[in-house]
């Protein structure tokens, strides 16, 4: 009883939900392989437990007319071909399928065909691939064949082919496009590996056919050359990495110190840091002070010895004033060792300086004897380098060459040129009688010659100095001067006047008789000054007038004076004001500027 | 100073200009054949026909699936077009064979034809499209181009045309289209068609040209890519 119930459900529900209409049929797709034929394939709905019949209908665009499919069974099953004759391009297909079965019919939704642009090639085929041996490297040459159904040599169907590469373990194929083309060259492919390739193409406008069947093609074993010179040129780098890393390690310690300098720490000479840390500074810095410094010259070092190399005392000088102030005008060299002007106008002129005018000045007016002008030539360097007016301090022992001007006790004149500015010389060594410190040796005297008549010209017969007056002799008389001693004390010479006989008359300007007509010489380079006030000012006056500053008068109290040092500047009391110290005023009213110097 | 600098160096611009060896003239477009200048061969000239319609096909292409997606988005409505494009009155083979028994003269008629057919419809396409806001600017000028390279087309068919004439592959039979010929894109219920179906049609349209044109060639020119 209960099976018959059972079995009486079973087919009561098979009666009851069994059968019916079939489901809805769907059209998956419509292909044309060339552009001439095409066939649409359906999917059949639920059959409804009944066969069922499945067909296709057609009509083209604005046409009523339906027509069934004319071949089921070319393309297999649920399939519908349209052959030629059939297939009309640039138009429209409105198709549906229908399914039928004994209780009933579905029809599936139309679709819209245009067969012009469904086209899906078949795939390319008699695809091969072989390698090909170049001196690049072996390379692949894939090459296929169009599809046998597709008509491309009418131009009817365009084709494009693309073909992928890969090796048998990569998961993603390498795509090359090939264009309208039937081969394709591949590259870069690894050695010794097998590979495989497919092929596929495309119409112009449609769809990309299926993938061909895998090529497989194997790469011979060869090593790229590219690959054989990147090795050489990585051999060689290892090897000289490693060649530079062994000198680097050999020369270690020059390297680091190359690179990385030691600083250095202060070194202070006498500087003891400990002495600092502990807190004494004074004995630190007391350390610091170097004993000695500045520097205290002995100034008797600075001068020079006089004319050593002269060892005739009785050689006489005689100048040819003229000459001499001739050549001294000449002798304005720029190679002057004066700083500022001329040495003819410098009141420091050098004996030498006119020597190496007169020098060229042709020999028949040789009025040197030998030994002097050697000696004038000797101490001519030396003496040129120290004659800076004005400038102290001087590195060597030649500086020692002060001007040494001649002193005598005699008489002198004054020597007067009418277009010559008073030529001052100095010589290094100076006869001075009065002189205490007398060099006994080497030394220049001057002869004086007493030429009273002469000093008319300037018609001061009271200006004449009564002690010493120098000439130079240009005959080389051997008589020495009566009291002309050496001496080393510098004073500066004045060239009173020139006798007939080509002597200069040398008087010092030291001297204190001398009147101070050197005021008529005062020339356009030099300005007198009228007064020293207290505050060591100058007041200097310009005009040249001929007579006599009343203030110098007094110049005579220094003569008397002998300075410590023959450097020493000779100060003169004048009673409007003290001249400062270092300031020398001459006794015709002229600042002598060269010794403003320190004294050491 | 640079005035007068600039002065002197317009005058000696202009003394070059003057001089009538360095004058600018035309010369005359090549008449000596391989002499002269390079005169395209017929094979050149069909190579660029089929170019250029290959490049107005992808245009239509492209602007018909932009309608598509965007105004038409429901592909089942009925309001799919049904009408009939202005040209269908066009002869024009619908298949390979039948394009291939037609005649060359047939051919290049029925190419000039369609082109002709399509100079204004592709004008006022592109006004309409212009106008309406819902195009951007990109699509009308899509459109303006397609229609000047509609024209082009069919001014180097004509020359294609003329060439072939000349080589003497041609016969006379091909006649020039009248402007009578001309269609308005007007459809059975009189109404003016859309801007989607116009673009519907052309594309098609389109697609028949190329067609046409690499039949003929591959016809006349068969070594060449066929």
């Amino acid at each position: 009883m209960m099976l018959n119930s059972i079995m009486y459900s079973k087919w009561a529900q098979y009666m009851f939900i069994g059968v019916s209409a079939p489901g809805k049929p769907k059209l998956t797709s419509c292909r044309s392989p060339e552009k001439e034929t095409f066939t649409c394939w359906w999917e059949p709905g639920e059959d409804g437990g009944l066969p069922t019949t499945y067909a296709l209908y057609y009509h083209l665009e604005n046409s009523e007319t339906v027509y069934e499919c004319p071949d089921y069974k070319t393309a297999g099953n649920n399939s519908c071909f349209f052959n030629k004759n059939d297939t009309s391009l640039w138009v429209n297909y409105n198709i549906t399928v229908v399914a039928t079965n004994a209780l009933g019919k579905n029809i599936s939704e139309p679709v819209e065909v245009d067969v012009a642009y469904i086209v899906q090639p078949n795939t390319p085929e008699n695809v091969t691939a072989v390698v090909v041996d170049e001196d690049q490297g072996p390379f692949v040459r894939v090459s296929w064949e169009k599809p046998r159904t597709a008509d491309t040599r009418s131009g009817w169907i365009t084709l494009l082919y693309q073909l992928r590469v890969k090796q048998q373990k990569d998961k993603e194929w390498e795509e090359y496009n090939a264009g309208m083309q039937k081969y394709y060259n591949v590259f870069s492919l690894h050695p010794d590996t097998e590979f495989m390739v497919q092929v596929r193409c495309k119409p112009d406008h449609g769809f990309w056919s299926e993938w061909t069947q895998t090529t497989y093609i194997k790469m011979p074993d060869y090593i790229p050359r590219q690959r054989s010179l990147w090795i050489i040129i990585t051999i060689f780098s290892v090897f000289i990495v490693l060649i530079l890393t062994w000198t680097l390690n050999v020369k270690r310690n020059s390297v680091k110190l190359c690179l990385l300098p030691p600083v250095p720490g202060p070194k202070i000479k006498g500087f003891d840091k400990q002495l600092l840390k502990s807190g004494k500074t004074e004995e630190v810095f007391n350390s610091l002070v170097i004993q000695g410094f500045p520097p205290t010259i002995d100034y008797d070092d600075l001068l020079v010895e006089y004319l050593e190399v002269y060892d005739n005392e009785e050689q006489e000088l005689v100048l040819d004033g003229k000459d001499l102030s001739e050549d001294c005008i000449k002798s304005k060299s720029p190679s002057d060792c004066d700083s500022g002007r001329g040495s003819c106008d410098s009141r420091t002129l050098l004996l030498e300086k006119c020597m190496v005018g007169r020098k060229g000045s042709g020999s028949d007016q040789h009025q040197y004897s030998q030994h002097g002008e050697t000696s004038w030539a000797s101490t001519e360097s030396s003496e040129c380098q120290g004659l800076e007016p004005g400038s102290p301090e001087s590195s060597d022992g030649r500086v020692k060459t002060w001007p040494v001007v001649f002193s005598s006790p005699q008489p002198h004149h004054h020597y007067q040129a009418e277009t010559v500015k008073p030529v001052y010389h100095s010589v290094p060594e100076i006869l001075n009688h009065s002189s205490p410190h007398i060099m006994p040796t080497n030394y220049h005297h001057l002869h004086h010659q007493d030429i009273p008549q002469q000093e008319g010209r300037h018609g001061k017969p009271a200006c004449r100095h009564s002690q010493s007056y120098n000439h130079f002799n240009l005959d080389g008389l051997n008589t020495p001067a009566p009291g002309v001693s050496p001496s080393r004390s510098l004073e500066y010479v004045e060239v009173q006047r020139v006798n007939p006989e080509n002597m200069l008359l040398l008087r010092p300007l030291s001297d204190p008789n001398r009147e101070p007509e050197g005021s008529d010489y005062a020339g356009e380079d030099y300005s007198k000054v009228k007064e020293v006030t207290s505050n060591n000012i100058l007041l200097l006056r310009r005009d040249t007038s001929h007579h006599c500053v009343d203030d110098y008068s007094q110049a005579s109290q220094c003569t008397t004076q002998q300075p410590p040092h023959p450097c020493k500047p000779v100060i003169y009391q004048s009673n409007s004001g003290m001249p400062q110290e270092g300031m020398r005023v001459m006794g015709n009213g002229y600042v002598d500027s060269t010794v403003l110097m320190p004294s050491y | 100073m640079s005035r007068s600098l600039k002065q002197v160096a317009v005058l000696l611009v202009a003394l070059l200009c003057l001089d009538p060896h360095s004058r600018v003239s035309s010369a005359p477009i090549c008449t000596h054949g391989p002499s002269g200048c390079h005169v395209p061969s017929l094979a050149d000239l069909f190579d660029r026909v089929i170019q250029h319609s290959a490049r107005m096909h992808s245009l239509s292409n492209d602007l018909h699936s932009e309608f598509e997606q965007y105004f038409l988005p429901s592909k089942n409505s009925i309001g799919k077009i049904y009408r009939k494009c202005h040209t269908s009155s066009i002869l024009t083979p619908n298949g390979k064979e039948n394009a291939q028994k037609l005649a060359r003269e047939e051919l290049t008629e029925v190419i000039l034809k369609l082109l002709m057919a399509w100079r204004d419809p592709l004008f006022q396409l592109h006004q309409s499209m212009a106008h309406q806001q819902d195009f951007n600017s990109f699509s009308s000028n899509k459109a303006l181009e397609m229609g000047d390279m509609t024209h082009e087309l069919r001014k180097g068919v004509e020359k294609v045309a003329e060439k072939m004439r000349v080589l003497g592959m041609l016969g006379n039979s091909v006649t020039g289209l009248s402007p009578a010929e001309t269609m308005l894109p007007i459809s059975d219920s009189g109404e003016a068609m859309s801007n989607y179906e116009l673009l519907y049609c052309f594309r098609r349209d389109s697609n028949k040209v190329q067609n046409y044109l690499k039949i003929l060639k591959c016809r006349i020119i068969p070594e060449h890519d066929c």
